[in-house]
């Protein structure tokens, strides 16, 4: 005992002492440092080089007018792309109903995988396999998701209206109809976002300690009043960390939509990527579509903010 | 320390929106590739489209009876499908990776050119080759007053019909050169039961049809040409689709369903005979003579006219030529060879197209004798007449931004045509 308590306390007593004797500009710290410096930088450099730079471009990229035409002579022109921006009513239609599809699906899904990692959490036969059949969805690329699915609600041969005839309803056309276009998409949204959702949450539920759950059972509590008192502040911020996340996958998601619908029928499915998408490679105007991409950026950032920043003042206010 | 949660929340949150975001930017610069061989002998590369078995079969045979005869200019063939084609295209330009030789079809590859990344043909086709194809369809593919493009095969839409149905509704199979849009309707009202629609028409992308078939009655929505184009969205324009929309809605003889689905899908309600009639593009003719059930007995309906007569605009697959491509006049040659009347004549008769060039379409009429539809496939050749939209430049990104969904509104019964004239005209420019 006393042995690990000295052999924890020599390295801070070593460098307390070192700090003491060479100064901060010492021969030996500079040497420290350059290692330092030169263990970081193979580690830093794909990300400076993959990431920053691109993401620093295309920021500055909004600044211009920027085509993708041959050989296009490029001209910074401040802030016109915004001020064209702020006056296009489709793309802020667009962002309305990205701003649908994400709060949809992100607070849906949280719903959705609470009960569904209770179930899983509960001692039921066949555990393992049931929560490895729960990954599946995770398991397929979003095109393939966005093809089953069309499938699945096709008007005249899917199994969605196969059934509902079975109970003498229908057809509906689910994914060209205007008014279930994308209630749909958004049940395919949760149902792709269901498993990393469900596998974080249940993560969570099993890290809640068990003596928690028999003293609120001795205290008379009930299953419902147990989980609404200790399952769920315990997961709290795993619950607010995981709807952020999939409130920005989703916002910035593509493919299941443009699989699905294209953003049809009558653009009541654009959500802002496949909006972009359309500016950037189909209008060939890069500058105009980065700057899009900058405005759903600062969107996000703000949205998430005021979420992030209420949520924790309330589980503060909660604690004290 | 809890407030530091929050702030460190926020600032991975930050970090992480910002990463998401940066996938969506491209980088502007033109480039060209060396297509040089090992040994000295020029390398084109070929992007083909053509999807057909027969098509595919005749561009090969094509290019491998051109490289025995050229041994210093080897073309190779890119095998590319038409779905997806713009965007691979455009990302192929922008990083400088494109074919030497590009297939695809005029309105699309018109804003390629306006870009500057298609060369001028003028000079290096030969005097046969520009003499073959009619002045109209070379205007089509003239961008600036330069030719960009080869034009080879043209589709036109054309009214299949189920002639059993037909016959147990009383109908007979109207015959002639053309067919009025109130004779659709009036056999498409006479066909539909309780269980049939009269009318069948996938136009779930319904931009395409309704400029194509404007032209019938004088629909031309554009006047100008390159940058200064103004739209007017006229009784002429809307013809088309107000049309469409009273056999929806009016007659309740045209299925509402099928006016969100595509061709190939409504095509599969016409092969189960729960539509009688169905409105599709002329090369599904070439699907139909091999996929159609044995006892469909499907024929084809002379072509469509409106008050200008049988005119459909003219908008042609095309072949074209890298400008940056390192051997241009190769290449260009390699075109002059390729559009010879045999092979645009076996490509058009595989794809059940309509041949651009005379010598082409002679060819195609003697050796199908008509059959399969070609009488009528060939007769709408006639009214294929050139369109104004596609020397708008900004037509390809109006398209799928403004006019396809307004259609889409307007079919799905969800806005009135002064809406949609509205639409359309205040999302140009």
């Amino acid at each position: 005992m006393s042995a690990a308590t000295a052999a924890v306390a020599t390295p801070s007593a070593r460098s307390a002492r070192s700090r003491r004797s060479g100064g901060p500009s010492g021969p030996r710290q500079r040497a420290e440092r350059r290692e330092a410096i030169a263990l970081v930088i193979p580690a830093l450099l794909p990300i400076i080089v993959f990431s920053v730079i691109p993401l620093a471009v295309g920021v500055a990229l909004g600044f211009t007018n920027a085509t993708l035409a041959r050989n296009a002579t490029i001209e910074f022109i401040g802030f016109d792309n915004f001020v064209k921006l702020a006056g296009d009513t489709a793309f802020w239609n667009s962002f309305g109903i990205g701003i649908v599809w994400a709060t949809s699906v992100a607070v849906l899904t949280g719903v959705c995988a609470l009960a569904l990692a209770s179930l899983l959490n509960a001692n039921l036969r066949f555990k393992p396999l049931t929560r490895i059949i729960v990954l599946i969805p995770w398991a397929m690329p979003p095109v393939v998701t966005g093809i089953v699915w069309r499938m699945i609600y096709d008007v005249n041969s899917g199994p969605l209206n196969a059934a509902l005839g079975w109970f003498g309803l229908g057809p509906v056309n689910w994914l060209g109809d205007f008014s279930t276009a994308l209630p749909a998409v958004i049940v395919v949204g949760i149902w792709s976002g269901l498993p990393q959702t469900t596998v974080l949450l249940l993560a969570g539920m099993q890290s809640i300690p068990t003596e928690l759950h028999e003293a609120a059972a001795m205290d008379g509590a009930n299953g419902a009043r147990r989980f609404w008192h200790v399952t769920l502040p315990g997961l709290r911020s795993v619950l607010i960390a995981i709807t952020s996340i999939d409130f920005i996958w989703n916002f910035n998601d593509f493919g299941i939509v443009y699989v699905l619908t294209e953003g049809g029928p009558g653009g009541r499915t654009m959500i802002p990527p496949l909006f972009t998408y359309l500016e950037a490679f189909r209008n060939r105007e890069i500058g105009y579509a980065s700057a899009m991409g900058d405005v759903l950026v600062l969107a996000i950032l703000l949205i998430l903010s005021v979420y992030i920043v209420v949520q924790f003042r309330q589980q503060k206010e909660g604690r004290s | 320390m809890k407030k530091n949660h929050g702030i460190v929340a926020l600032a991975l949150l930050s970090a992480g929106t910002l990463a998401l975001a940066g996938c969506q930017q491209g980088s502007a610069s033109g480039g060209g590739e060396d297509g040089d061989g090992g040994d000295g002998a020029v390398t084109l590369q070929f992007q083909s489209l053509s999807d057909q078995p027969g098509a595919q079969a005749a561009v090969s045979a094509a290019v491998d009876s051109w490289n025995a005869d050229n041994p210093d200019v080897q073309v190779e063939i890119l095998q590319a499908g038409w779905d997806g084609a713009y965007d691979k295209l455009i990302t192929q330009f922008t990083g400088g990776t494109a074919p030497d030789i590009i297939h695809f079809d005029a309105a699309s590859i018109v804003p390629f050119a306006s870009d500057g990344y298609l060369a001028d043909l003028s000079d290096g086709l030969s005097d046969e080759v520009l003499a073959d194809v009619p002045e109209g369809i070379w205007d089509s593919v003239t961008v600036n007053d330069q030719i960009i493009a080869y034009p080879s095969t043209m589709q036109s839409y054309m009214v299949f019909a189920n002639a059993d149905l037909l016959a147990a509704a009383g109908v007979e199979v109207p015959t002639g050169d053309s067919m009025t849009w109130d004779q659709l309707r009036e056999i498409a009202q006479a066909t539909t039961t309780a269980d049939v629609y009269g009318l069948g028409w996938g136009l779930g992308s319904p931009a395409a049809t309704v400029m194509t078939l404007a032209q019938g009655f004088g629909g031309d929505f554009f006047s100008g040409s390159g940058d200064d184009v103004q739209i007017e969205v006229g009784p002429n324009e809307l013809e088309v689709p107000e049309r469409i929309h009273q056999m929806a809605y009016e007659d309740a003889s045209l299925d509402p369903v099928s006016l969100t689905q595509s061709g190939s899908d409504v095509l599969a309600s016409f092969y189960g005979g729960t539509v009688a009639m169905t409105v599709q593009g002329s090369f599904q003719a070439a699907n139909m003579a091999g996929d159609a059930p044995e006892d469909l007995n499907w024929v084809t309906l002379p072509p469509l006219a409106g008050s200008e007569g049988a005119l459909q605009a003219a908008n042609p697959q095309t072949y074209s030529v890298n400008i940056d491509s390192a051997h241009v006049e190769e290449a260009t040659a390699f075109l002059n060879y390729f559009a010879s009347g045999e092979t645009i004549g076996a490509i058009a008769q595989a794809d059940a197209l309509i041949p651009a060039s005379t010598s082409a379409r002679e060819i195609v009429a003697t050796e199908t004798g008509g059959e399969n539809g070609w009488d009528q496939i060939l007769a709408s050749a006639d009214g294929l007449v050139g369109a104004p939209f596609l020397h708008a430049d900004a037509y390809a990104a109006w398209k799928d931004t403004v006019l396809n969904p307004a259609l889409q509104q307007y079919l799905g019964d969800q806005i009135t045509a002064d809406q949609l004239a509205q639409q359309l005209t205040e999302g140009w420019g």
